[in-house]
């Protein structure tokens, strides 16, 4: 149904806005014929370019040129496309006889161009680089102006149908006072072109309804222009009452209005135990804590469940995930003494703790940001020796008690300042400043310059020896080291260090300030890695600091991330955690915050930020204030009017759960009462608990390699500074998972530590006759007997190693014979419980079971569907599962395929 | 929802971009076009990527210099092949009897010197960035064949796993490990594709019949989510993968004819083989296999000798003749390659001596998908030392797969960070390789 044909078409456009007097018209009226006009450089030459397409990366914006001829992408290194375009090794342009030059023969095809006609002789734009050519063709002298103000007028718009069409105006203001109508020298783009379409002059035409920006660029400028169209005739006085509980709802509401969206009902109580349990904890909610929920008649349930959740260790496994998500926990990025995996760890427990202990977050930012190896006043010798305390197996000390967290300075893909400079810009600003790399950030203000003075705060920070402990240092690994180099001294010193003995390590440390009379190249050193101290920096929109007043650069660094007038850091975490939230951020990407990429809800993201700010940056004030809301309570069920909405927030939208909580998940619903009890209370058993990431790292959950299962569903693989490392999407590989791998298909099945194993046992049905049962047991005792046979095989081909003398060889099976023999152990455990008559494991369940393990089969059903939907079963569904188990061979089987089915259901695996 | 490209352009929803309308203007497709890289008459349906991790001696396999100094040149001799003027190792007497079915690319070369650099690279055709995770050829291949490929098959499968990951494409695009490597005439069990605890298709279909009651909380809402929608779609097809007989018996081996699977051997890597041809010939769009091993800093002839070759010239040999017996040569296009080469120069690291790794010299072998079999292309200088003229990158190499796969490989994908990448941005196809 169009939509549309429902409306009243109000055309209330706010056309044609009138301009102040002193403006100077467009540029395309005053050169429309004769004119004694010179034009300027950066204020008509370079944006004109760009209107006609010759500093796209297409033509000669690209990095390579066309033709040798490049011009910078999006036009604002001045300097060089002046040189490009005047340069006398060029000859591309003729002052004394203008309509010669290339500049003008190749657009107009006077001569032949490969990127086609782009200019008709004696328009407006030919006049304006003829008169330009011929007053001298000037650059700029005392260096770029300044736009102070790029006015749009209509600064917002709201249509009312389809194809209406407004025309958009830019007015540049500059620092001199001069304005000038420069609307024919803007590039538009529409953020969403359903809802508005936007054409090179500015002229908007309406689509589908909904709401989207309309973006002007013009010189540094950045401006994005509202663009609304309501989605029903709800708006104004005719907008239901809708009741706003909290600030958020009245913010959220507020903008809901204005679209005629009306928001749906709030969820019900199982819904929101299960989605909060999700989102807030990474845990599904188990059975008992479903029943006591529904059965909790207090007004403030829901309120004391966000307090609860937020004391249990889930809360702080799942954020701190999150965090190092953010971070980069990469441990295929430290080669460290200590070794990858125990850098993933100390980084995951070092934030762990602080998350517990609800650490402010800008404390904890700092704690990483700031971060040295040595705490202060430590010795070299003293560091050492600590570092043993921790590492060493008699040590008892803690690495998350130091102050600070090193390691996420000392990744080897994190040396370089530029590298530091667009990570660090990614985790703790939630911007992409590495376009301005290498050249004007086209959605942003950032340009290079911005770019460089930035990563001057990042070139004084160190991973290696200090030259004040450098004697120490070498004199240790002399000592210790028996000549050994690179990995191979590493690893023996990580030895060392496991075995309790203080070894020399290198270490985070800040360099001297340089001296600024040694005139020394700013220039990345051969290797690489360091580059040379800069003496000044300059925050992204700040002023110029002088670094060599610091000690550590990175304070100053610091001190801007913690004002109050930062505009990222605190918008970055509220919006990121909004987003884990509600599926969107309210800038979306999340970390993608630039002027192109404005928030849906302006107010909301203030509000939210300020408040962060104002609670002393409290997480668990955030958290509180976002699931207290009913924005965050709405119900999936749609209506008609927010049925598309996914960005306001009108409705709960469906999320896949995340790789770790999708893991986690199965495991609880399938797990055994007393196993569940164990992985709630220690979460280094859960996949939400495994530290690290990347592409080698081997995350285990308990004894099982996870690998598998975690990169199918999308886990984050912390390398390329983007939350898109972590994926939510569907995927064929992960119903394939969740229909028939053998870790489901075990986690379903009676056995050890399982739910139906304890249906088993209490309904009393025996194993033995299952085939299923006897499979297993054959399968153990194969799997025994293929064991031994290969620990033969390999100890037979170490001896015959040891005997040609290729010890170190011989040594590495042996290690392999080592696991292999506990494999074995373990299976033959396996086998020695099936062939027992009296069945131990049923004995030992017996004992465990938990008193509300139900043998009534309707009861059996509403428990699966507790355990894996969170919510008591439908009278047609409890019908439905028990004709099912009545049919099966015997009830556990029946419960078995029941509980298979409900995971994989899209209930299951979708947080609604 | 729309993302915004580092270069100043736009699109909607990445999964979807790719195509002409999306990213890329007209200028860029007329020079494509007129480059001749659309619609290219590509006869492979099929990819099979050999990956020879460690990084393999090209002196010593396919680019032997008999007439190098002797701390060069090793001590293998070469040996003629079916094809008049070629020669490959002594060790390799299965594949000299099949050089018309595949090509010798020999002089290729490059500067990453560290295997897991290296393996990105080779395993891409980009070189590596820090900043950026580069799809592999079969994620390339898979999201270029979507909707064209069998629905009860698994589009990517890795046996036993692969190198080749889906970077910035997305999960979607990730191989189906099938985490072990089939026994000669045992029945093979693949992680998630393979009935496993005694289930029989009679089971699935009733545990199905379950889950079909059951699934309806979101009933009437599905188009509300694109999410709700995909999980039903994959749902579908994850099922009658499961419940596919043609799936299971693709992947059991053990119902191969005896005399078609003895040529295989009885070894992991030949056993890899059978399979990639079973998989093929199923309808799979693209597999990857490996045989490792080969980073002979020491005892380099032994391990060549005794294991690494044979291994190597079984599996090969009776993949090229088994794909052409069973006319597939022509549309499966196959590559092989390692991560680099090894030092020309002998070291003495160890009694008999051993070689390092060394990207600068290199070869690698392709065969289908409309390559001329029975060819050397390129050339190596007197001591293998690197190029005799220009060489080739591993870009080249990349392009000239892609191509022979049909996978336009000028086209631009855009990272969900914004930045547009080419699929293979330096390479050219190497052209003799079809001629």
């Amino acid at each position: 149904m169009k939509s549309t044909s429902l409306f009243v078409v109000l055309a209330t456009l706010f056309a044609t806005p009138a301009i102040a007097g002193d403006v100077m018209p467009s540029v395309s009226f005053r050169y429309a014929g004769e004119t004694a006009e010179t034009p300027d450089f950066q204020k008509h030459v370079v944006p004109l370019l760009g209107r006609l397409g010759c500093n796209g990366r297409a033509c000669h914006g690209s990095f390579k040129g066309q033709g040798g001829f490049r011009l910078s992408l999006f036009g604002y290194d001045f300097e060089n496309d002046h040189e490009q375009i005047t340069g006398d090794d060029y000859s591309r342009v003729y002052v004394e006889e203008p309509e010669f030059s290339m500049l003008l023969s190749k657009p107009t095809l006077d001569e032949p161009h490969g990127g086609g006609k782009r200019l008709e002789v004696d328009s407006w734009q030919y006049n304006v680089l003829h008169r330009w050519l011929k007053e001298g063709a000037k650059g700029k002298i005392d260096g770029p102006l300044k736009l102070t103000q790029l006015q749009i007028s209509p600064s917002e718009l709201i249509f009312n149908g389809e194809g209406e069409q407004v025309p958009l105006q830019a007015v540049a203001v500059w620092s001199d006072g001069t304005s000038e109508d420069v609307t024919a020298l803007c590039r538009f783009q529409s953020n969403n072109p359903t809802v508005a379409e936007v054409d090179a002059d500015g002229r908007i035409t309406s689509g589908q309804p909904g709401d989207t920006h309309v973006v002007v660029f013009y010189d540094g400028g950045v401006v994005p222009v509202p663009v609304i169209r309501p989605v029903s005739e709800k708006v104004g006085p005719k907008y239901p009452a809708v009741a706003t509980r909290t600030k958020i709802d009245e913010l959220v509401v507020g903008k809901l209005k204005k679209l005629g969206i009306v928001p749906s009902e709030v969820c019900t109580d199982a819904e929101f135990l299960r989605r909060v349990s999700l989102d807030l904890a990474g845990t599904l909610p188990t059975a008992g804590e479903v029943t006591a929920f529904l059965n909790d008649s207090s007004p403030d349930k829901r309120a004391r469940k966000v307090e609860e959740l937020l004391e249990t260790p889930a809360y702080a496994a799942w954020w701190t995930t999150r965090l190092c998500d953010w971070s980069g926990n990469n441990p295929d990025f430290a080669n460290i003494e200590i070794g990858r995996d125990q850098v993933a760890t100390d980084w995951y427990d070092w934030i762990e703790k602080r998350v517990t202990d609800n650490t402010p977050y800008d404390e904890l930012v700092a704690g990483i940001v700031l971060s040295q190896s040595r705490e202060e006043g430590e010795s070299f010798q003293d560091f050492c020796r600590n570092m043993c305390g921790i590492y060493g197996d008699a040590g008892d000390a803690e690495f998350a008690d130091r102050s600070s967290m090193p390691h996420y300075w000392a990744r080897s893909n994190f040396r370089k300042a530029e590298d530091r400079a667009i990570g660090f810009a990614y985790t703790f600003l939630g911007i992409r400043i590495q376009c301005a790399q290498c050249h004007k950030h086209p959605f942003d203000q950032w340009t290079q310059d911005d770019f460089k003075n930035f990563e001057a705060f990042f070139t004084r920070v160190n991973y290696g020896v200090p030259r004040s402990s450098k004697d120490e240092y070498d004199a240790m690994v002399e000592e210790l080291g028996d000549g050994k180099k690179g990995n191979q001294l590493r690893n023996q010193l990580g030895k060392m260090l496991r075995d309790g003995k203080p070894v020399p390590l290198r270490e985070v440390f800040v360099l001297e300030p340089r001296n600024n009379d040694r005139n020394r190249k700013q220039k990345d050193d051969k290797k690489g890695y360091r580059s040379e101290p800069a003496v000044a920096g300059r925050v992204l929109g700040g002023a110029t600091i002088d670094l060599n007043e610091y000690a550590d650069p990175r304070e100053p660094l610091v001190e801007w991330l913690r004002s109050p007038e930062n505009p990222y850091f605190a918008r970055a975490f509220v919006n990121r955690v909004w987003s884990s939230y509600f599926n969107v951020g309210i800038v979306n990407p999340p970390d993608d915050m630039s002027l192109a990429n404005p928030p849906s809800n302006e107010p909301l993201l203030d509000y939210l930020s300020e408040g962060f700010i104002a609670s002393g940056y409290d997480m668990k004030w955030l958290h509180r204030e976002i699931t207290a809301s009913d924005a965050y309570q709405r119900a999936w069920q749609s209506n008609e009017t927010n049925r598309r909405d996914e960005s306001n927030f009108s409705r709960a939208v469906h999320r896949r759960l995340p790789a770790e909580v999708a893991y986690d998940a199965v495991a609880f619903a399938t797990a055994s009462e007393s196993r569940i009890k164990e992985m709630l209370d220690d979460p280094s058993q859960r996949a939400i608990g495994v530290p690290g990431s990347g592409t080698r790292y081997r995350p285990r959950v308990g004894k099982t390699d996870a690998s598998f299962a975690l990169t199918v569903f999308g886990r984050s693989v912390r390398e390329s500074n983007c939350d898109c490392d972590r994926s939510s999407e569907a995927s064929l590989l992960q119903t394939v998972y969740l229909q028939n791998d053998g870790d489901v298909l075990k986690a379903v099945e009676a056995g050890k530590g399982t739910w139906i194993g304890d249906v088993r046992s209490s309904l009393g049905e025996n194993e033995s006759a299952k085939p299923a049962g006897k499979d297993d047991a054959g399968n153990s005792v194969q799997r025994t007997q293929q064991i031994r046979k290969r620990i033969a095989e390999i100890a037979g081909k170490a001896a015959e190693l040891r005997r040609n003398g290729k010890g170190k060889e011989a040594k590495k099976l042996v290690a392999e014979v080592a696991e292999l023999r506990r494999e074995l152990a373990e299976s033959e455990r396996a086998s020695r419980r099936k062939d027992r008559k009296e069945d131990p494991e049923e004995s030992i369940d017996e004992a465990k079971r938990p008193a509300d393990v139900s043998t009534n089969p309707a009861e059996l059903v509403e428990l699966a569907y507790l355990r894996t939907l969170s919510r008591l079963p439908s009278d047609g569904e409890i019908q439905d599962a028990l004709a099912y188990v009545s049919s099966a061979e015997s009830k556990h089987e029946g419960l078995r395929d029941l509980l298979w089915a409900l995971l994989n259901t899209k209930e299951f695996v979708v947080n609604h | 929802m729309i993302y915004r490209t580092c270069d100043g352009m736009q699109r909607r929803d990445f999964l979807k971009a790719g195509a002409f309308g999306a990213g890329l203007g007209l200028s860029s497709y007329l020079r494509m076009a007129s480059a001749g890289e659309v619609s290219p008459k590509a006869k492979a349906k099929a990819g099979i990527f050999v990956y020879l991790g460690g990084g393999p001696s090209h002196m010593d396999s396919f680019d032997l210099k008999p007439e190098a100094p002797s701390e060069f040149r090793g001590e293998f001799k070469p040996i003629e092949t079916n094809v008049p003027g070629i020669q490959i190792s002594e060790h390799l007497p299965k594949l000299a009897a099949c050089q018309d079915k595949y090509a010798i690319l020999r002089g290729v070369t490059h500067s990453v010197a560290a295997h897991q650099l290296g393996t990105e690279y080779v395993n891409t055709g980009s070189r590596p960035l820090a900043s950026l995770e580069y799809p592999g050829y079969g994620s390339v291949f898979t999201k270029e064949r979507e909707g064209s490929l069998p629905s009860d098959l698994p589009p990517f499968v890795a046996i036993p796993n692969s190198p080749q990951r889906p970077g910035f494409l997305g999960v979607k695009y990730s191989p189906l490990n099938t985490g072990a490597t089939p026994r000669p005439g045992q029945p093979f069990a693949v992680r998630g594709v393979t009935l496993s605890g005694g289930l029989t298709v009679t089971e699935v279909e009733k545990r199905r019949g379950l889950l079909h009651k059951l699934d309806t909380a979101f009933a009437g809402y599905e188009s509300d989510s694109q999410l709700l929608d995909g999980l039903d779609r994959f749902g579908q097809q994850a099922y009658s993968i499961i419940t596919s007989k043609k799936a299971r018996e693709a992947f059991d081996v053990s119902r191969e004819a005896p005399s078609f699977a003895e040529p295989f051997g009885d070894d992991a890597f030949g056993m890899s083989c059978l399979l990639a041809i079973r998989l093929v010939e199923a309808g799979v769009g693209f597999v990857t296999l490996s045989l490792g091993g080969w980073d002979t800093h020491q005892d380099n002839f032994t391990k060549l000798r005794e294991n690494l070759l044979p291994k190597l010239d079984v599996g090969l040999a009776a993949l090229f003749v088994g794909l052409e017996q069973r006319g597939l040569l022509d549309s499966t296009s196959v590559f092989v390659t390692g991560e680099f080469g090894r030092t020309p120069k002998i070291n003495s690291r160890s009694t008999e001596g051993g070689r390092d790794h060394y990207p600068r010299c290199m070869f690698m072998l392709m065969a289908g998908g409309g390559v001329r079999g029975g060819q050397v292309v390129g050339e190596s200088d007197e001591t293998a030392s690197g190029p005799a003229s220009e060489g080739f990158s591993p870009d080249d190499a990349a392009a000239t797969f892609y191509r022979n796969l049909g996978v336009d490989f000028t086209k631009e994908y855009h990272t969900s960070s914004g930045r547009p990448i080419t699929i293979v941005r330096d390479g050219t196809p190497i052209e003799q390789l079809t001629a």
